[in-house]
């Protein structure tokens, strides 16, 4: 008799881990494919941890820049302020030594054919105060002169400009788009700073800035200089206490739109990374249940000669464990090649776009973590389940033949437990637009829990088909495939999730597609639209002044002119909201809005008093609000309140959180007097080339501005729309990828199964054709089925989602997706047959007496 | 002094309505060093009984004793450590487990019991020595023969120094001269080194190797004979085929 070693836990580990290891290594093909997936959503999850902190760091370096003081003081809203509001203040304050106004902004330059900036694409304009900005942060000038007050169309320009722009010396000039038309500036000098030359500080006088911006007698930024050996925490909280809320200490602009926008572009990345996992878990729960029925004699003999149920689980699990070890180590390796290729890819884009070409790989030890720790939990988790039912064989399992389980009796149960749950997510689907989109993920899980229970009933009814192509083969491939209904249910239920997305974002496109085009075809019923670069981006822009408008306005073809201006807010609990500035009376000429109750007239009306806004639907959730409820906005007058008179959207602002308030509180609360959009109507009858001739002429003094005949643009609008949308079949795509791997797997667990079955089937005579055509037919049998499941949950998801949607104020219409169930039984099918290649192929090649003999 | 002990030991197979007594009413006392091997017709409950006494199975009803405890009484886990230490079990096939060397499979009851793995292999290098493969200690069990896989199994048997070894049909697998190694083993391994033997066999030439014989038939001891090592194989023949007529 031996005496217990409770102590000596590692020595059982250890073995397990060896076992583990030849186990793996005796299945080599489906350890690969198994730890594939894994490899592949940590690699997309590290990824993006990589590039997202680079991207950060790349654009917090452009944002920041600016600054060389030792405090910055912005207002909440990011927009201007007077200077008087806050200069006094901070000055007055103990220990602060010297402060300075600014009033810059980073704008994008229009592509002129011939732009004097040579290829600067962006810059960021300072006008800065020359009598007192040197007491604040120092400048060094190599060549030429520093501004000096009174000075009107200097600039000073970074050494670097010289790479941009190499005619540009001092005592040359160059043009730069203001708010009131083309300027001509002269450089007087050249700073020995080389710059940032993702967009190039141009310093001006604080004068021109304004004027550049219309913005007379405002700043948005205040630098401030501590007295020497000052407690610079203890003069940030007294210069934040001095000015309230309403202003914000050295925050950098990180939280620009672009980077946003780029955030959750990366946060799909993410999305998809995590869905590759949860795939991968599918895959390895499906291998290790084959596992332990396979090794159904190996564990009884264990648990004979004395492993208890834990020490049988914990095999399983060191060996899933082992899977994804492996799986997460190649995982980051690859992921690191990914973001090196992206980041290498995306830098080429950056230094065309922002000349930024320095954008380096951030290492980050969390983002390793994480996203090891996330390939781990699943393979861990993936593992766990089948590992307990592997615990729980009974020791004489190693001496009985196989004795198939009750497994009609599950699958039934399955098929009841599923269509329960499936009938309760058509219940909410239909109930109503709240659960909608909880119903159709009920649906899929009721649908994944059927999936053993269907695939009886839905081999019986594809077969005929099938039939007609593979004859016998067909019948032999159907029994295969139904002898492991659990199986055959989980690649089902992989593909279908993969296969489903496609369908769901088929019917998303078609449906945004449409809802677009009206939005469009209600909102803009204008003849001519002027706009600016970029749209929804509108810090980044310079708009107009009213001369623009006055000069369209004076054409004689030209009947209304309305126009759209723009400021950045914060809620008081600091919600950003876009606010965008209409005059109600001469833009209801021009457009229209899409409103959920009422008519667009009374919106119109609504904010011609007081101080009125209207939500787009998205503003109005995101913040919280219910319309007829006052709220508060931080203004560069500081808090104001505003009432919610309403909820209008319109194509331009249908997906942002913004709302409309009238250009007379914009001017008065946020001093902001730029035209960022105009929509003009013509005197009808009135000769549309010739207008627009004409308002390009007008347009060569703005070159921020480009117009542009409605009907064409809406017509541009529908094919950027359609070509962003096509992105999103991609993304469909690359979630079928493990779907494929699911396929491939179990083919190749079937036939490693049926080794020996398929050695008798040669032995009788069968043909390598023969045996081929059965892995085949089995394989689209698996396609069909997946397909089917995919097309019904698919029309379930899109029918929810759409439905979600309208929650959030889109009231988009359902389309049916036929192109894409065609195109997802099309894809379910190639697929299958693509996997189904290399294990056919590895069957028909068996040798038989091998075969015979394997175990 | 009893090793195991039995008590109106009973177990129903099937349902209800057509119950199989796989074992019935059986009361057997197996002595400290004793060699039985039980004997039967096929389907007479001997291998059920040896599983019974393994606890490899749970009982209808009745009670088994190994050594003082009841093995009923035990919890999953208690009764594994009990395998592990107590039982040493030998069956007719799939003994081994494939991706193990010799050595491993001769360890892994001692390494489950969390010996040090040096020490356990080094313990299963001795047993191995014991039934004559020390230089097949490498080697899987695919690169043995059928007698040799049968001896690894019992120097697994052995290397715990269990209180009983079970041994279901060890040689029903091999030809007669592996069967001879393989039973003159187990013969030594009673007489060397004072280990409790129950066999199961269908040979009367294997059953002669034992001390005493016990005839099951229909899950019922029908006949219980001490030969005392003296056992004449064509005498228990006989008495084997009287039985089955009878
Ligand atoms: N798991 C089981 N379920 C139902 N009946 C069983 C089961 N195992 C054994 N039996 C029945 O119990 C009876 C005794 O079986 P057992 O295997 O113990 O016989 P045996 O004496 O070992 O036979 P053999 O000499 O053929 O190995 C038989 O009738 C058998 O059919
Ligand atoms: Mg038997």
């Amino acid at each position: 008799m031996t005496t217990a070693h409770p102590s000596n836990f590692g020595s059982t580990v250890w073995q397990m881990t060896l076992m583990g290891l030849r186990y793996l290594r005796g299945r080599k093909l489906r350890t690969v494919l198994t730890t594939l997936a894994i490899v592949f959503g940590v690699a997309m999850i590290f990824a993006i941890n990589l590039i997202l902190p680079s991207m950060q760091e790349a654009f917090a370096q452009t944002m920041t820049s600016v600054t060389g003081a030792d405090l910055t003081v912005t207002s909440v809203s990011g927009e201007s302020f007077d200077p008087e509001a806050v200069l006094p203040t901070v000055s007055g304050i103990d220990q602060v030594g010297a402060v300075t106004g600014i009033l810059h902004r980073q704008f994008s330059l229009p592509t002129l054919g011939n732009s004097s900036l040579g290829d600067t694409a962006q810059i960021d304009l300072v006008g800065i105060d020359p009598a007192t900005i040197e007491d604040v942060h120092q400048f060094v000038v190599s060549d030429g002169r520093f501004l000096e007050p009174g000075d009107s169309g200097k600039a000073l320009l970074p050494a670097g400009i010289a790479e941009l722009a190499p005619e540009l010396h001092v005592g040359t000039t160059f043009p730069l788009i203001t708010a009131g038309g083309l300027k001509i500036y002269n450089v007087v000098g050249l700073m020995a700073e080389q710059g940032d030359l993702s967009s190039p500080q141009i310093y001006v006088t604080l004068a021109d800035a304004q004027a550049a911006f219309n913005q007379p007698g405002l700043i948005n930024t205040v630098e401030v200089s501590l007295a020497p050996g000052a407690d610079r925490d203890a003069v940030a909280a007294n210069i934040q206490q001095a000015l309230g809320d309403s202003y914000t200490l050295d925050q950098g602009d990180s939280s620009s739109n672009t980077l946003a926008a780029m955030q959750v572009g990366l946060a799909m990345f993410d999305v998809l990374g995590l869905l590759a996992l949860f795939l991968g878990a599918f895959l390895i729960f499906n291998t290790f249940r084959t596992v332990v029925v396979e090794r159904r004699h190996d564990l009884g003999m264990l648990r004979a000669v004395g492993a208890t149920r834990q020490q049988i689980t914990l095999l399983i699990v060191i060996e899933s464990l082992i899977q994804g070890l492996i799986g997460t180590a190649i995982g980051l390796l690859v992921g690191y090649l990914m973001a090196l290729g992206m980041i290498t890819a995306f830098g080429q884009i950056a230094s065309n776009f922002f000349h930024r070409g320095d954008l380096s790989l951030q290492f980050s030890l969390p983002g390793l973590l994480g996203a090891a720790a996330i390939g781990l939990a699943t393979a861990l988790i993936a593992g766990y389940l089948p590992a307990r039912t592997a615990g729980r064989t009974a020791p004489l399992e190693a001496l009985r033949p196989s004795t198939p389980a009750n497994l009609m009796h599950a699958a039934r149960w399955s098929l009841i437990g599923g269509a329960v749950v499936m009938i309760l997510g058509v219940l909410l689907l239909l109930t109503g637009k709240q659960g909608a989109a909880g119903g159709a993920i009920l649906f899929l899980m009721g649908m994944v829990v059927a999936a053993p229970g269907l695939v009886i009933p839905v081999a019986r009814l594809i077969s005929p088909l099938l039939s007609l192509g593979f004859a016998r083969e067909g019948d032999i491939a159907r029994g295969n495939l139904v002898r492991q209904p659990g199986r055959a249910a989980i690649t089902g239920s992989t593909l279908m999730i993969g296969l489903a997305t496609l369908v769901m974002i088929a019917a998303l496109v078609l449906s945004f597609a449409a809802l677009i085009n009206s939005l469009a075809d209600a909102n803009f019923s204008s003849d001519l639209i002027l706009l600016p670069q970029s749209i929804a981006v509108y810090d980044t822009v310079v708009g107009a002044d009213e001369n623009l408008a006055n000069r369209v306005r004076a054409l004689p073809e030209v009947q209304d002119v309305g126009t759209m201006r723009y400021a950045s807010s914060v809620t008081a609990d600091g919600q950003a909201l876009q606010v965008m500035g209409i005059n109600p009376d001469d833009y209801s000429k021009v457009a229209s809005f899409t409103v959920n109750e009422g008519t667009p007239e009374e919106a119109f009306a609504a904010l011609g008093s007081d101080r009125n806004a209207l939500f787009t639907a998205i503003a109005l959730s995101t913040v919280g609000l219910q319309v007829g409820d006052d709220f508060v906005l931080q203004t560069a007058e500081g808090p104001q309140t505003y009432h919610v008179a309403g909820v209008a959207n319109d194509l331009f602002t249908f997906k942002i959180a913004a709302i409309f308030i009238s250009q007379a509180n914009l001017a008065a609360d946020f001093h902001k007097t730029e035209d960022v959009m105009l929509l003009i109507n013509l005197v009808p009858g009135a000769d549309k080339d010739a207008a627009l001739a004409n308002m390009q002429n007008i347009l060569t003094d703005y070159p921020q501005f480009t117009a542009h005949l409605t009907g064409e643009y809406k017509q541009e609008l529908a094919d950027v729309t359609s070509g962003a949308l096509v992105a999103f079949y991609g993304v469909a795509f690359l979630i079928l990828i493990p779907a494929a791997l699911g396929l491939l797997n179990t083919l190749t667990i079937n036939i490693l199964e049926r080794t020996r079955e398929i050695g008798v089937v040669r032995a009788v005579g069968g043909s390598r054709k023969q045996v081929r055509r059965i892995v085949t037919a089995e394989a689209l049998l698996l396609g069909l089925f997946g397909a089917a499941m995919g097309v019904l949950s698919g029309v379930a998801m899109s029918y929810g989602f759409i439905a979600a949607f309208g929650t959030v104020g889109w009231d988009m219409p359902y389309f049916f997706p036929l192109a894409g169930i065609i195109a997802a039984v099309v894809v379910g099918v190639l697929l299958a047959l693509f996997a189904a290649v290399l294990p056919a192929r590895n069957a028909a090649r068996l040798d038989i007496i091998r075969a015979l003999q394997y175990e | 002094m009893s090793i195991v002990r039995t008590e109106s030991l009973t177990k129903v197979y099937g349902d209800v309505g057509q119950p199989i007594p796989a074992v019935h009413d059986v009361d057997l006392t197996v002595d400290e060093g004793e060699f039985v091997a039980i004997m039967g017709p096929s389907g007479s409950g001997k291998s059920t009984l040896l599983y019974l006494l393994g606890g490899l199975d749970k009982p209808t009803s009745g009670k088994v004793w190994l050594r003082d405890s009841d093995i009923d009484a035990l919890d999953d886990d208690a009764l594994s450590r009990l395998r592990r230490n107590q039982v040493g079990f030998v069956f007719q096939f799939f003994n081994l487990i494939p991706v193990l060397t010799a050595q491993e499979n001769v360890a892994i009851p001692l390494i489950l019991d969390g010996m040090p793995r040096a020490r356990a292999l080094k313990q299963a290098d001795e047993a191995l020595a014991r039934v004559g493969l020390a230089d097949r200690a490498t080697h899987r069990p695919t690169e043995l023969s059928g007698g040799q896989q049968q001896r690894v199994a019992l120097a697994r048997a052995l290397v715990t120094k269990p209180s009983v070894i079970l041994a279901d049909e060890p040689t029903g697998n091999l030809d007669s001269r592996s069967s001879d190694d393989v039973v003159q083993m187990l013969r030594r391994a009673v007489d060397d080194w004072k280990q409790t033997l129950v066999l199961v066999t269908h040979d009367s030439r294997v059953a002669a190797f034992a001390d005493r014989i016990v005839f099951l038939k229909d899950g019922k001891i029908v006949d219980d004979n001490r030969l005392k090592g003296k056992g004449n194989a064509d005498q228990i023949r006989e008495q084997l085929s009287k039985m089955v007529l009878s």
